[in-house]
């Protein structure tokens, strides 16, 4: 697991690093600063970023609209924000509402806010909403990550790291390469959401990333999984076999 | 014509035997002109004209035409006898009427060709048809056409008697007699004229009788029997001096002048002819009296016209003024109306006012109160903290290192106590101006109540105060994110400050109405009196007393969640016990 990158947008340095720090304690990882609208477009365009914390004023402009703005506009960039605010002046949040999908956070904030503030516009963004806040779920799928909530903080699983997924009830082990672990999530959640072309069910319990098939045993109805996992085919997912490239 | 004839009479007298005749004719025309002026319109024939206009009233122009007609104006009968001709011509009657009224008005002005073709129009059917006829004898008369007057007249002669009203039984008579006199038929003429003397005579009248006696003796002196004609010129003369006709007194003396000049008598010639200058002086003067009188009278008519003119003229401009008056009135009621209904508005409209003049004014006590609470309180706060601040210099110098951590933890409570106060002051100010960002959605409650209480912690911590948040995660209620924080912060904050140490603060929610999910924020505290709590409840801005002296508190935060809460769509109540706590029951609205 890893943690989820976060681009703080804001112009006064007390603040941002009040809100750097808390967002450390929380295992975020802060992988920028932009003061400007500008360097604020440079990070978000150069490097890998998760969610973006942004204030409505820069430098006493609403840049930060107007950021928000352009990253809605931009095609496959757009990722989850939360305007930072210190102002309730009406006007300006009519017009940061218009940047669907609209999450903010209210200066002064403490740490459960702004961890609020986050899963809100994660849940927003990728239209999955009460999620993090119940008890029945915890997960939540983008085209590249799952974003598992752990204790009161975010953490991301890259999507084709995941060797299977092996479903328990309102459970689901996900074995990577590296560590195995346990989210909350509905099958039928998951099952709708996951890429097809990556993920193919071979039983009623098992998701299996077709990727890292390394050999399928009809007859045992088993499929060997790179890493040594193992993962059961039963008769009514073997038509997965026409979906794999066999040698002939 | 008559006076020119006379002057002819003057100028040649050596041709006076011959000019006699042309004299006579005089006389004799002279005495059927009188019948014809004075008795041609028969005041009978004048009433039936009456019956007959006032029976057809409806045509206007027949009625003027008539009306005209009795009062001799013939040139306005002229007039509307022809514009009723050209309107109406069914009723043949009328037709005749307006025919007969024509022909005797063109007759009067001497039209006598007109007269002639208007009576011929008249049809056989016409009551009236002998009076045309003798009305076309004598305009054959006056054309000298005296057989065909003859041919008109005879008829007229053996008509009932009751004809007779409408002119005299002698005057056909006496114009028969002319006519044979001009056709030098004595004998016919001799026979008519005595047989009009006899009438005349049997109805004693002197004008008839001497233009009778007139007549005849033209006829006998015409055939020269001067001794039968002279006994009637005198007979003549003699009657004239008893009426006052100055006309046939005239033509009677002037035919004894001539007589008398014929018998060489001229000292008695001179004398009538005298007594003839008198007469036609007279006449003259009478004419000239009349034409004085008729000028007079024409004067007096424009006058009066005039007065009639001018007093419709009056009446004109009195109606004008009248509708003047009445459309005033009627303006100025309507601009009555206009300013009665503009007044009551008004008042109505000031009423309003007023009254809110009196809740602004209220608003304003109240504003202006809590203006001075908040900044006593801030006051405080701050003069806390100055002598706070000198402590800590004073234990800085001296290296207390313990009473300095004491200090920043007071320090703390005061500016925290002063922030929530400032925060609570600027968002009262955001409400009252709709100036703060406001939107429904659903919210998780536990989660809310997590994040507010989470900057309360160390502070129960401190003062050992328990808290539990029993809110369950799945429940969610609709109401704007900020608000509802500012409205927890608030009630946790009361709850804190009015709880002893080592009590509990718990939040949690239950559901009594399905339309609302009811949060609890319960403390141990000290609880407060019924009418505190009623108080705290009514639906008014009001500003509580401070209660408890330790406690920093203006009522304003209570104040705020009343009014977030009313904002949100949600209910405030209170319960509370003296000494054992209170609970804070928010209702807030499970659909949006």
């Amino acid at each position: 697991m890893e943690n989820v990158n976060v681009l703080v947008v804001e112009d006064t340095p007390e603040e941002s690093n009040a809100l750097i720090k808390v967002l450390e304690a929380n295992n975020y990882n802060i992988i920028g600063v932009a003061t400007t609208f500008k360097s604020a477009l440079d990070i978000f365009y150069n490097k890998a970023i998760d969610i973006v914390v942004l204030d409505i004023f820069l430098n006493g402009n609403p840049d930060g609209i107007a950021f928000a703005e352009t990253i809605s506009v931009t095609p496959n960039a757009s990722k989850p924000f939360v305007f930072l605010t210190s102002s309730t002046d009406r006007k300006i949040f009519e017009r940061a509402k218009l940047t669907q999908p609209f999450s903010y956070l209210m200066k002064p904030f403490n740490e459960l806010e702004i961890l609020y503030a986050l899963e809100m516009a994660v849940e927003k963004f990728y239209a999955q909403p009460d999620v993090f806040l119940g008890d029945d779920e915890d997960t939540i799928i983008s085209s590249e990550y799952l974003f598992i909530k752990k204790g009161k903080s975010l953490k991301k699983v890259l999507l084709t790291d995941i060797i299977y997924i092996e479903v328990e009830e309102k459970y689901c082990n996900i074995i990577t390469e590296k560590e195995k672990f346990v989210i909350l999530i509905s099958l039928t959640k998951i099952s709708k959401l996951l890429d097809d072309s990556m993920f193919s069910r071979t039983h009623r319990n098992f998701i299996v990333n077709t990727e890292k098939i390394t050999e399928i045993i009809p007859s045992d109805n088993l499929i060997l999984l790179s890493g040594n996992h193992k993962a059961t085919l039963s008769d009514t997912y073997k038509d997965i076999l026409k979906n794999v490239r066999t040698l002939k | 014509m008559v006076i020119f004839l006379d002057i002819f009479v003057f100028m040649y007298p050596s041709l006076f035997k011959g000019i006699v005749n042309v004299s006579f004719l005089v006389v004799m025309f002279s005495g059927y002109f009188l019948s014809s002026q004075e008795e041609h319109k028969t005041d009978s024939f004048d009433l039936e004209v009456k019956k007959k206009i006032e029976q057809y009233k409806s045509y206007s122009y027949f009625y003027k035409a008539g009306m005209f007609f009795i009062e001799n104006n013939w040139d306005s009968t002229l007039v509307y006898s022809m514009r009723h001709l050209n309107t109406t011509k069914q009723n043949i009657e009328l037709a005749n009427y307006s025919h007969y009224f024509r022909g005797y008005s063109l007759n009067e002005k001497k039209l006598y060709q007109e007269a002639q073709k208007e009576f011929d129009l008249v049809s056989s059917e016409f009551k009236f048809n002998f009076i045309v006829k003798k009305r076309l004898a004598e305009i054959a008369l006056e054309k000298d056409e005296f057989e065909k007057a003859i041919s008109y007249l005879i008829p007229l002669t053996k008509l009932p008697e009751e004809h007779y009203k409408y002119f005299k039984k002698t005057e056909v008579f006496q114009n028969l007699g002319i006519c044979y006199i001009h056709l030098n038929e004595f004998d016919k003429a001799e026979s008519y004229l005595s047989e009009s003397t006899k009438l005349s005579k049997e109805r004693k009248d002197t004008l008839k009788i001497i233009s009778a006696y007139g007549n005849i003796a033209a006829l006998y002196y015409n055939q020269y029997k001067d001794d039968l004609a002279i006994p009637y010129f005198k007979e003549a003369y003699e009657l004239s001096k008893n009426i006052d006709n100055f006309e046939t007194k005239r033509i009677a003396t002037l035919n004894m002048a001539v007589v008398e000049e014929n018998r060489k008598d001229l000292r008695k010639a001179l004398e009538y002819r005298k007594e003839y200058e008198k007469w036609k002086d007279s006449l003259n003067d009478q004419n000239k009296i009349y034409e004085v009188a008729q000028i007079e009278k024409a004067f007096a008519v424009k006058q009066k016209q005039q007065e009639v003119n001018l007093l419709e003229a009056e009446n004109k401009s009195k109606i004008r003024e009248r509708n003047g008056l009445l459309y005033s009135a009627l303006t100025l009621l309507i601009l009555l109306g206009v300013a009665l209904y503009y007044y009551k508005e008004k008042s109505k409209a000031n009423k309003i006012i007023v009254a809110q003049k009196e809740d602004l004014d209220a608003l304003n006590a109240t504003k202006d109160k809590l203006f001075s609470i908040v900044s006593h309180d801030l006051r405080s706060s701050v003069n806390a903290l100055k002598t706070s601040n000198n402590k800590l210099l004073d234990n800085l110098e001296a290296k207390n290192l313990d009473a300095l951590d004491e200090q920043l933890q007071n320090n703390s409570a005061i500016v925290n106590g002063a922030y929530n106060l400032l925060d609570n002051l600027l968002h009262w100010a955001l409400l009252q101006t709709n100036q703060s960002y406001f939107e429904i959605a659903p919210i998780r409650l536990f989660s809310i109540v997590e994040q507010t209480a989470y900057n309360y912690k160390p502070l129960m911590l401190e003062n050992n105060i328990d808290f539990k948040n029993d809110v369950l995660k799945s429940d969610s209620i609709f109401a704007d994110q900020e608000s509802l924080k500012i409205i927890l912060r608030n009630l946790l904050d009361n709850a804190i400050k009015f709880s002893k140490p080592n009590g509990t603060i718990k939040v949690y929610t239950q559901s009594t109405n399905e339309k609302y999910c009811d949060l609890i924020i319960e403390d141990s505290g000290i609880g407060m009196q019924e009418s505190t709590r009623l108080a705290l409840i009514e639906d008014t801005i009001s500003l509580a007393k401070k209660e408890n002296k330790n406690s920093i508190g203006t009522g304003l935060g209570l104040q705020l969640c009343k009014s977030m809460i009313k904002k949100n769509k949600g209910k405030l109540d209170i319960e509370s016990e003296l000494g054992k706590g209170t609970k804070m029951i928010v209702s807030l609205p499970l659909k949006a």
